[in-house]
């Protein structure tokens, strides 16, 4: 097994103290920082992902792997400089929306988009439909992910279109919606730009809408 | 009659209208609708039986023969016997076998007069008439509330309730229904209306919200806190009741969120309150509620469970009824199912998913991670009834939810599991559970000589308060002042906690 595999399989088990000795270990070896993420951390954390789709792994299979990659992605992004650095497949603004306390499914989203290469910003939870305006604004994002577990707060997500739309940000981000209660359609009927049923899929969508 | 021999069935709960010509078999109408005939509408069961609330069908030899005179007399028919000969309004018993009412016997100070009791639940209603001089159940109603056509669980309800007019029509329809319940006590007691002195109510805080026409907007979303949680007394004529204007009529206080007068209730009815001991009170439900505390301090919480425990969301669950798979055991490594009403086996319902989870556990075909061993998708419990994979994950999201608040009350009392002297499980699948398969699985991390199950203690708590003289502020007013509820939602330990209940115990070991 090559060291690249050896790291993908400790992320996959979740063991994170594995996962930073290996990532030292390696740095030490003159691996190059920017080269951790196409040959571990993004195939490993696809890995995670399609076992989760598959229903092999859950929740808590999949916060410890992104917990191992997180402790491996934390050493690489500051060394990363030059064209690695920027090299990041886009900037996420992330949040669980207004009046909605639920963060395990955005907090699942968010590390799996941030083993995909893309930089989060991650405004927590019952996040005000101005403060993800201005996070777009000062990150330069170019995506938007929010999260309603509740039917009574996914209305809320249509109120963060209206205002990035008031604010004239509407057609620098794309917006992509998920959490139990939305649907395709939903996001449709508020003009979010995309649906993610799982994390695999949001990763997907992102990737997607990121490129588009 | 409508035009042309045609007859207007209406079903409930389910609130469906059909038309049929007269003489059309029941049978062929309510099969059509979902409604199972066990023996095949032979006659030769109880399981079709339905509960005929308006409109004449006439009785034959084999209904006089399955069902009691007194049934009979209460409209109770067997379906498959019936055919339709005039416009009629349908109760559906499949629907309510889990209907919960209380035989407790209980101490009291008698007083003159008629009271009633009503456990205003989201799922049920339950309403007893009692005699306030002797303490004795004159009667008991009891229905699938009405307003579960518009969703089964409380935020859909709110959801529903949040533009004002959705919140006037669930409203009206709660009233209208409790209502009738008091006037169907009072028919078939032989009372009189005015007989009736006072009437307590409890609920969640959305049953009443609902019910007093309170404003559900604040219950939609965080911090999920009324202003309005307190007492409401209302008058009878503006509930629409064909009350005496002397009748009291009392919703009991919310203890806070989405914990209400049910729970308040809950803790009067095992008198948690009271005791030097540690102990500890869950409800089990798509909103599971939970108090933890003796008579120093008390806690209370709820932590939305979602509806696993009640079938949804289960690729074959169902509500307990014919068919159902309600027990699981393990005999010589070998599943024993245990099926309502003696047929085939159709679905599951949350105490048959509960013991199958065990059950996998305990042969070794479920992980503690909840995955299937060798990768498997499904178990054939008892064909044509499987345990899916997701079945199992939607298990743990549910008693991960449960045990997470259990932990979290716990933990704020400074208390430890094995102070916990006894642990009780209200409410209907708390009837039901099987309590060594609640604590293998790890949804009640005690030993099964903890756990009790206490029945329908909102409606016994709420009989309790029927004796609560007037004028005083009767022992839940204060009961209701010493419990502090805790948001576990915004407590930054639970989603951790959470996370780390959703896996099951490697062992069936507890405290």
């Amino acid at each position: 097994m090559t060291l690249f595999e050896e790291l993908q399989q400790a992320i996959i088990d979740g063991k994170a103290p594995v996962s930073k000795e290996l990532t030292e270990k390696m740095l030490k070896d003159g691996i190059r920082p920017g080269e951790f993420f196409p040959k571990a951390i993004i195939p490993a954390m696809d890995e995670v992902g399609r076992r989760m789709r598959e229903c092999e792994f859950f929740i808590p299979e999949v916060l410890i792997a992104a917990r191992a990659a997180r402790a491996s992605s934390d050493i690489l992004r500051p060394l990363l400089v030059g064209d690695e650095a920027i090299t990041s497949a886009g900037t996420v603004v992330c949040g669980t929306v207004k009046g909605d306390l639920h963060d395990i499914g955005k907090n699942i989203v968010a590390m799996m988009l941030e083993s995909a290469g893309f930089k989060i910003v991650d405004l927590g939870v019952d996040v005000s439909p101005d403060k993800v305006v201005e996070a777009v604004r000062q990150h330069q994002a170019n995506l938007v992910a929010l999260s309603a577990l509740l039917t009574t707060t996914m209305v809320n997500m249509k109120s963060v279109v209206e205002a990035l739309t008031a604010a004239g940000l509407r057609d620098k981000v794309k917006i992509m919606v998920g959490g139990a209660p939305v649907t395709d359609a939903w996001a449709h009927s508020i003009g979010a730009d995309g649906y993610g049923k799982d994390a695999p899929a949001a990763v997907e969508l992102a990737r997607q809408l990121a490129t588009a | 009659m409508l035009k042309n021999g045609t007859h207007r069935i209406t079903l409930r709960p389910v609130q469906t209208e059909l038309t049929a010509p007269a003489g059309t078999a029941l049978r062929d109408l309510l099969f059509a609708q979902g409604v199972e005939f066990p023996c095949g509408g032979q006659g030769r069961c109880r399981g079709c039986r339905v509960h005929v609330l308006e409109g004449a069908t006439a009785i034959n030899d084999a209904q006089r023969e399955r069902l009691t005179a007194d049934e009979l007399a209460q409209g109770w028919r067997l379906a498959c016997q019936c055919a339709l000969e005039d416009d009629l309004v349908i109760e559906l018993r499949q629907w309510d076998a889990a209907i919960l009412v209380d035989e407790t016997p209980f101490a009291f100070t008698p007083r003159p007069g008629l009271g009633v009791a009503v456990d205003v639940g989201t799922t049920t209603l339950v309403a007893q008439l009692l005699d306030l001089s002797t303490g004795r159940v004159q009667a008991v109603r009891t229905a699938l509330n009405a307003q579960a056509r518009f969703g089964a669980d409380v935020m859909s309800r709110v959801q529903f309730g949040v533009p004002s007019a959705g919140a006037q029509q669930l409203g009206d329809m709660i009233r209208r229904q409790i209502g009738s319940l008091i006037e169907q006590l009072v028919f078939s007691a032989h009372i009189a209306e005015s007989e009736i002195v006072d009437v307590v109510l409890v609920g969640n805080t959305v049953m009443h919200h609902l019910f007093c026409g309170l404003d559900v907007e604040p219950l939609s979303r965080y911090p999920f806190e009324s202003e309005h949680l307190g007492l409401q007394s209302l008058d009878a004529a503006d509930l629409g009741w064909k009350l005496s204007p002397r009748a009291r009529v009392r919703f009991l206080p919310c203890l806070g969120g989405f914990v209400g007068s049910d729970i308040l209730a809950g803790i009067l009815a095992t008198n948690l309150g009271e005791r030097e001991d540690l102990n500890g009170l869950v409800d089990l439900g798509t909103n599971g509620e939970i108090v933890m505390g003796n008579r120093q301090r008390l806690l209370c919480a709820s932590t939305a469970a979602g509806p696993a425990f009640e079938g949804a969301r289960i690729s074959m669950g169902m509500r307990a009824s014919t068919g159902t798979i309600s027990e699981v055991k393990v005999e010589d490594r070998t599943v024993h199912c245990r099926v309502l009403g003696n047929v085939p086996p159709q679905g599951l319902c949350g105490s048959g998913l509960v013991d199958a989870v065990a059950a996998g556990l305990e042969l070794g075909r479920i992980q503690s991670s909840g995955r299937f061993n060798n990768g498997a998708a499904s178990w054939e419990l008892a064909a044509p009834v499987i345990l899916t994979q997701s079945d199992i994950r939607e298990l743990q999201l549910a008693k991960g939810a449960i045990a997470a608040g259990i932990r979290m009350l716990l933990a704020r009392l400074g208390a430890r599991p094995e102070n916990l002297k006894k642990l009780y499980l209200a409410g209907a699948f708390g009837n039901y559970i099987n309590r060594a398969s609640a604590q293998r699985i790890g949804l009640i991390n005690f030993p099964a000589e903890k756990v009790e199950a206490a029945g329908n203690t909102a409606l016994l708590g709420a009989k309790l308060a029927l004796f609560c003289p007037e004028g005083e502020d009767g022992s839940f007013l204060q009961l209701r002042q010493r419990t502090e509820h805790v948001a576990l939602n915004a407590d930054q330990g639970f989603q951790d906690t959470f996370v780390e209940e959703m896996a099951f115990p490697e062992t069936g070991t507890g405290c």
